[in-house]
């Protein structure tokens, strides 16, 4: 197709038009997030805020989510700008034990948790299907790999059940293992995929040279399967940071409340509107930020793993 | 023993924590919803045999058909919106040009925030007095003042459409162009040889040879839409009157909040067996695709 230079115009008026409305509502949540409270709420929004603030961030991050969820904009008045030294404790410790800080170091915990789990289960059993042989083999594969097409909310009752009886209800770690087993598939198939790329002629070289099993993964066929390992790591944080569902039936005490869930406490919490949307907005921004982190330096790998979970390869 | 038998157990062991969660989080329940199904679960005693009570429980249920026509019409409207947002704008990211790659990063962008905190997002993007979505839509005086978008269920519906298109348009469009990217020069040599025009070029050549990515997006789509929950559970919780309740939200409420186990279980089985149709098909048109 012969194009004009005309076309090249439209090529990108089109597209920046298109990216202008893709983002604006990220751009309109972080700036949301600065405004002052009066300029929040007038009728004119403006695009650009004319006095910055951070206090939403400082006072979400510390007050107590309890059942009366109540901020007034007497307590954002209050609110003094700490130190940097202060702040800094402050983000790492929590105030308060149902804030918001504490439920973003439960998301982490949670997340954390579900990426190493994931990645040595995977790890392992992708490359024990790369080493098994006989009828077994396929069995267990099949067996991995068949819940892919099982919709998880469907099966919200069984499991909570199942948490229940196991005692990992209102738990992290029931949470840590809910999410690394709706991930497992997918995370397997591709780790034995990585495995059984690599030629079985490095393996044998490592045995002859009396390397360990264990050594042999980790040293000398790992180090080839870094592409597959990073998409299912990324992936695992995917399915756990945005993970609302199970978190929101299967955790319901405050102070074990992951980040999404204490943010609808927010969002559908009946305080003061202007300190609301203020503080929902700062509490979104905190949400985005682990994502757009490894979103821009790891961007192929969660295309692959987030189209790769939803083709089924 | 010898070598490779050392190695096989090594592998059954290696396989063992995989196999064991998939069995305890995965096959147990789904083998333990159709059991609970077909069951009666009292609070204090022990389950007993129904056969298929509960799922004349269901039927009789007019809240679960309420919910599962919900459910359809929002697959229904979603999926065009998706589609019309997609086409074009993967389309447009298979033109090789300078910035084409950081475009379609963009435009992906949406689909790795999580579903929760952007429907927050929207709410204050439509929120009725402040709202910049709902400033917008009255300076072009398209809706009165004090309009409040989340009133009538259709409004609900395409406020959450809208937002959806939003966050999902970017899998669809990447599918998509993986389909376009694969297509040969070839053919558009030969259409352009033709003397074909470039909207007959996408619409006799292109489309036609990424049907199989179209399909596949479509039934996806379907898929996925008929599990819908979070948005509608966090931006109009079924409001108003129930209208806007989805079949998941209905399945949760009637299995937690009322703890009725028995016939929770069986809509949720009902909604398993659609869904592993949707599946199946799928699987069946990518492996003819493969042949």
């Amino acid at each position: 197709m012969k194009r004009f230079s005309s076309d090249w115009y439209w090529y990108y008026v089109i597209n920046y038009t298109l990216v202008i409305l893709i983002i604006f509502p990220i751009y309109w949540t972080f700036i949301s997030s600065v405004k002052t409270p009066a300029e929040l709420i007038t009728s004119d929004p403006t695009y650009f805020p004319e006095t910055w603030t951070w206090k939403y961030y400082f006072q979400i991050w510390n007050y107590d989510l309890s059942s009366t969820w109540q901020l007034s904009s007497d307590d954002y008045m209050r609110l003094e700008t700490k130190s940097l030294k202060e702040s800094i404790i402050n983000f790492f410790i929590p105030n308060e034990k149902k804030s918001i800080g504490r439920a973003f170091w439960n998301s982490c915990f949670v997340s954390f948790g579900t990426i190493l789990l994931t990645t040595i289960v995977c790890t392992f059993a992708g490359y024990a299907l790369a080493i098994l042989r006989g009828p077994f083999k396929n069995i267990i594969f099949l067996l991995i790999i068949t819940p892919i097409l099982f919709p998880g909310v469907s099966l919200l009752i069984p499991l909570y059940k199942i948490l229940k009886d196991i005692g990992l209800l209102n738990n992290l770690y029931g949470l840590i293992f809910l999410h690394s087993t709706f991930m497992l598939p997918l995370g397997v198939f591709m780790m034995r995929n990585a495995f059984i790329s690599i030629p079985s002629s490095l393996r044998e070289v490592a045995i002859l040279e009396g390397t360990s099993e264990l050594q042999i993964i980790l040293r000398v066929l790992l180090p080839l399967c870094i592409p597959g390992l990073l998409t299912v790591m990324v992936f695992a944080m995917y399915v756990s940071w945005n993970d609302y569902i199970f978190a929101y039936v299967f955790v319901t005490t405050g102070e074990r409340e992951v980040l999404n869930v204490a943010l609808a406490k927010i969002a559908l919490g009946g305080n003061e509107f202007d300190m609301k949307w203020g503080s929902i907005t700062a509490g979104s921004v905190i949400s985005f930020i682990p994502i757009i982190i490894f979103y821009t330096f790891l961007q192929q790998y969660f295309v692959r793993g987030v189209t790769g979970s939803a083709v089924k390869e | 023993m010898r070598r490779s038998d050392k190695e096989q157990i090594i592998g059954y062991l290696l396989i063992l924590p995989a196999v064991l969660l998939v069995l305890i989080f995965l096959v147990y329940p789904f083998l333990n919803s159709f059991y609970m199904s077909f069951h009666k679960w009292p609070v204090f005693g022990d389950a007993k045999f129904v056969g298929f009570k509960n799922y004349i429980k269901v039927w009789k249920d007019d809240q679960f058909w309420n919910s599962l026509y919900f459910t359809f019409l929002y697959t229904i409207t979603v999926t065009p919106m998706l589609f019309a947002l997609a086409i074009p704008i993967a389309l447009l990211c298979n033109i090789k040009a300078k910035g084409s790659t950081l475009f379609r990063s963009v435009y992906f962008f949406p689909v790795v925030l999580s579903f929760a905190v952007s429907a927050y997002v929207w709410m204050w993007l439509y929120n009725e007095s402040n709202g910049v979505f709902m400033y917008g839509l009255r300076y072009f005086s398209i809706v009165s003042d004090d309009y409040n978008i989340w009133l009538e269920r259709n409004s609900s519906l395409l406020a959450v459409n809208i937002q959806i298109t939003w966050k999902f348009f970017g899998i669809s469009m990447i599918i998509l162009l993986a389909g376009l990217q694969s297509i040969s020069d070839d053919y558009y040599e030969a259409s352009k040889l033709m003397g074909a025009s470039r909207m007959q070029t996408i619409w006799n050549v292109t489309l036609p040879l990424i049907k199989t990515s179209i399909v596949l997006c479509l039934i996806l789509s379907i898929a996925g839409s008929m599990q819908v929950y979070e948005p509608f559970l966090i931006m109009t919780q079924g409001s108003p009157a129930n209208s806007t309740k989805t079949l998941v939200m209905h399945i949760v409420d009637v299995g937690l909040d009322y703890y009725k186990l028995g016939p929770s279980a069986a809509m949720g089985t009902t909604l398993m067996i659609i869904l592993l149709i949707i599946t199946s098909l799928q699987l069946s048109i990518l492996r003819k695709d493969n042949k």
